[in-house]
């Protein structure tokens, strides 16, 4: 009991929990994968639990300075037996309190010696127990090729941290990881998917493109030892049982730990999503567990909101287009705290707008601020039959607070009086603060206490407002 | 122009619609026992007949569209005091419209629909996530999984298909507390049955009168579970909003982590 608590304890800072991207019939003697992923719980943090996410050791030789497992960090030890963790993982998963399995582990004598036994407990647990629900494995930079590939065969999913955005502030914080010693798994995954057939790419951001062919091999990676023939039909198949990471692979940054932008942040990870076509980059605001020189100081609260529009950002790299060129193209290299990437966007380039949405191709559409895939498609659809209204589009879905300053209907404009980029945006942001003041009013002790600082915000909507022409 | 009053079942209603074509255009449909007498009309009880309710279900398969029919099925079991009506509007819409109904999401007939489906479809996700199940020793060193719910919409049946496939080789049963119905799966078959009750010591009575005890370890694993729950959140972003917003209270009591005793 107080080994899970330990272990857990130690994991809880990876962001991952997703149980999606592997959609598995019962082939063994329990248990599926669902393709959209299922959630159980939610802890108090809000966050969701949907595998059991623990470290198989948090007994670590490296040292690296942002982690609570850090070798001179002085904290409670423990280590899973194989066969523990993999009954534990089974009861858990019958009485539905799980989807699977998400095992991470601290470097335990050596990157090998750990990943090992991690392989071990994930066999026992996929041939002894028979358990057909989801595995992530986490890889530990270093591992040997061999190794790696046996634990893809057994995982639906695969992930190496990046951890930190740029080599120079891994070179600072976490020495012992080398970048080559990253990439060289990551690269080995991608190959070895693409092998297999079955590399399918970070959300739309390939739509329509052959990603299973020879150009998008990746030299350098260790290779399974297959040649590899051009053409998608003259790919070998990887021996062995099973498929190979079906859900792709994942990686995870840390977020203001070290001094970056958020275009720095943004343009690695669309690197990767080029390079390795991984599925998802997750961020994790840095959260201060352990005293150093060179790290932000405990007292720091976690970047919550810019981890925030950072994941904002990172959607519309993914699903809506974008490129992170277009997203800053000019400024300090940070995003906008107070209006969502979308808007800003929108609101730089108001040249590309109003955008008739009777008339707009669906790449159009989906770049309006307050409109998604699903009202996209939704409009597209109806005015096959009819031109679609402006008193339809909320029923469909589209977030008229946000689209009607960007949209024409039937011809007609429906935001405000001037179409310029500071009226847009001050009528915005006027909104979202209205919002905020009813909140206040609500609790009468924050309005009392917090009265000097509402005040000199006051002073700025107002400075705002009269600049805008509203006042 | 009447009122129809029907016993509560699927067939029923679609047995009203089919009366609405051939004896009297329907005012409304409403459950025999909710109905409030009105003024402006009279009203007639209707018999489920099944050859009717065939009639009207074939109808809409192969004049709108089966889509559609889904939708009408799942608005049907929801918790929507209206839903009949609502339904009512949408066939004769349908009627009118063809198959290209399902896609006008702009009129308020479908509109109506799409969230009744919503919030049907809603929930019975929930019930995937938040059914837990506690393991009872059966006879002959059989073991059963038995879960409690009480969903707001009728969602048992649409939940029971993901847990007969995924626990294949655990026969297993889902209590839905509120309706006083349960549905029972093995080997990937399920029926829907009534079921007895409750124990306080967590053990179960089944109909023929076999008593399940809750199994040795059981506690010991509901209590690691509680652990792991308490030591997976992160102190510096307590969020208990957000945790609500995702899991509503009205699901807490058949939780084993939010339901300590």
């Amino acid at each position: 009991m107080q080994k899970l608590q330990i272990l857990a304890d130690s994991a809880k800072y990876d962001v991952s929990c997703s149980s999606s991207g592997s959609n598995r019939q019962a082939n063994g003697r329990m248990g599926n994968a669902h393709a959209a992923g299922i959630c159980h719980s939610w802890a108090a943090d809000g966050r969701c639990i949907s595998l059991l996410k623990v470290l198989f050791t948090n007994r670590c030789v490296y040292n690296c300075e942002y982690c609570v497992n850090k070798r001179t960090n002085d904290f409670p030890r423990a280590s899973f037996e194989p066969d523990e963790l993999a009954r534990l993982t089974v009861e858990f998963y019958r009485r539905n309190y799980i989807e699977g399995l998400f095992l991470s582990s601290a470097v335990e004598v050596s990157p090998d010696y750990t990943a090992e036994r991690i392989l071990e407990c994930l066999e026992l647990l996929r041939y002894k127990y028979g358990f057909s629900g989801y595995i992530h494995a986490k890889i530990i930079p270093g591992v040997s090729p061999e190794i790696l590939h046996r634990i893809g065969l057994v995982a639906d999913r695969l992930s190496v941290n990046i951890e930190m955005p740029t080599s120079k502030s891994l070179e600072a914080f976490a020495p012992q990881k080398k970048p080559k010693q990253i990439f060289a798994p990551m690269r080995q995954i991608t190959n070895t998917l693409i092998e297999t057939n079955s590399l399918k790419g970070p959300g739309t951001m390939f739509k329509g493109q052959q990603l299973n062919s020879s150009e998008n091999y990746l030299s350098g990676g260790a290779s399974t030892g297959h040649a590899v023939t051009a053409g998608r039909a003259g790919l070998p198949a990887v021996p062995g049982r099973g498929t190979f990471a079906a859900a792709g692979q994942t990686t995870q940054m840390i977020i203001g730990a070290g001094g970056e932008t958020d275009e720095s942040i943004l343009t690695t990870s669309e690197n990767l999503y080029r390079t390795f076509k991984m599925k998802r980059v997750y961020y994790s605001a840095y959260i201060p567990v352990v005293n150093s020189p060179i790290l932000p100081d405990k007292k720091t609260a976690p970047p919550l909101a810019r981890e925030h529009r950072i994941y904002q950002a990172d959607w519309l790299l993914r699903f809506y287009g974008f490129s992170v060129s277009e997203l800053f193209a000019r400024g300090d290299g940070n995003l906008d705290p107070d209006l969502d990437p979308k808007v800003t966007w929108a609101l730089r380039n108001l040249d590309k707008f109003p955008v008739e949405v009777n008339t707009a191709s669906y790449e159009e559409l989906m770049r309006i601020p307050g409109i998604g895939h699903k009202s996209a498609m939704r409009i597209i659809r109806q005015r096959r039959f009819a031109a679609v209204r402006y008193d339809e589009l909320k029923k469909m879905g589209v977030v008229l607070k946000r689209a009607r300053y960007f949209i024409l209907c039937c011809g007609r404009y429906y935001g405000n009086r001037k179409f310029e980029p500071e009226t847009i945006r001050n009528s915005m942001l006027q909104m979202e603060s209205g919002l905020q003041m009813s909140m206040f009013d609500s609790g009468g002790n924050l309005l009392a206490y917090d009265s000097s600082w509402q005040k000199i915000e006051e002073g700025e909507r107002r400075e705002k407002l009269s600049l805008a022409g509203v006042i | 122009m009447r009122d129809y009053l029907y016993d509560g079942s699927f067939e029923g209603i679609l047995t009203c619609i089919y009366h609405h074509y051939y004896t009297d255009r329907a005012a409304g449909i409403y459950r025999r026992e909710d109905y409030q007498p009105s003024l402006l009309h009279g009203y007639m009880e209707v018999e489920t007949e099944e050859d009717k309710a065939t009639r009207v279900y074939e109808a809409i398969e192969n004049k709108i569209s089966t889509y559609s029919l889904r939708s009408i099925y799942r608005a049907y079991l929801s918790c929507d005091p209206d839903k009949e009506n609502k339904i009512l509007r949408y066939v004769l819409l349908g009627f009118q419209k063809g198959h290209q109904l399902g896609s006008l999401h702009g009129n308020p007939a479908v509109h109506d629909m799409d969230v009744l489906n919503k919030k049907v479809g809603f929930e019975q996700e929930r019930m995937l996530e938040f059914v837990r199940f506690e393991v009872l020793d059966a006879k002959a060193g059989q073991q059963v999984l038995y879960a409690e719910i009480e969903p707001d919409n009728d969602v048992l049946e649409l939940a029971a298909h993901h847990f007969a496939e995924r626990f294949r080789h655990d026969p297993l049963v889902i209590r839905d507390a509120g309706r006083n119905k349960a549905i029972v799966a093995y080997e990937g078959h399920w029926y829907v049955t009534p079921l007895g009750e409750r124990l306080a010591g967590g053990g179960v009575v089944t109909p023929d009168g076999t008593v399940m005890e809750l199994s040795q370890d059981e506690i010991d694993y509901q209590h690691l579970w509680q652990t792991y729950f308490d030591n997976i959140a992160i102190k510096e972003r307590i969020n208990p909003r957000c945790q609500r917003n995702f899991m509503p209270v009205r699901y807490w009591k058949h939780l084993t982590e939010m339901n300590r005793s």
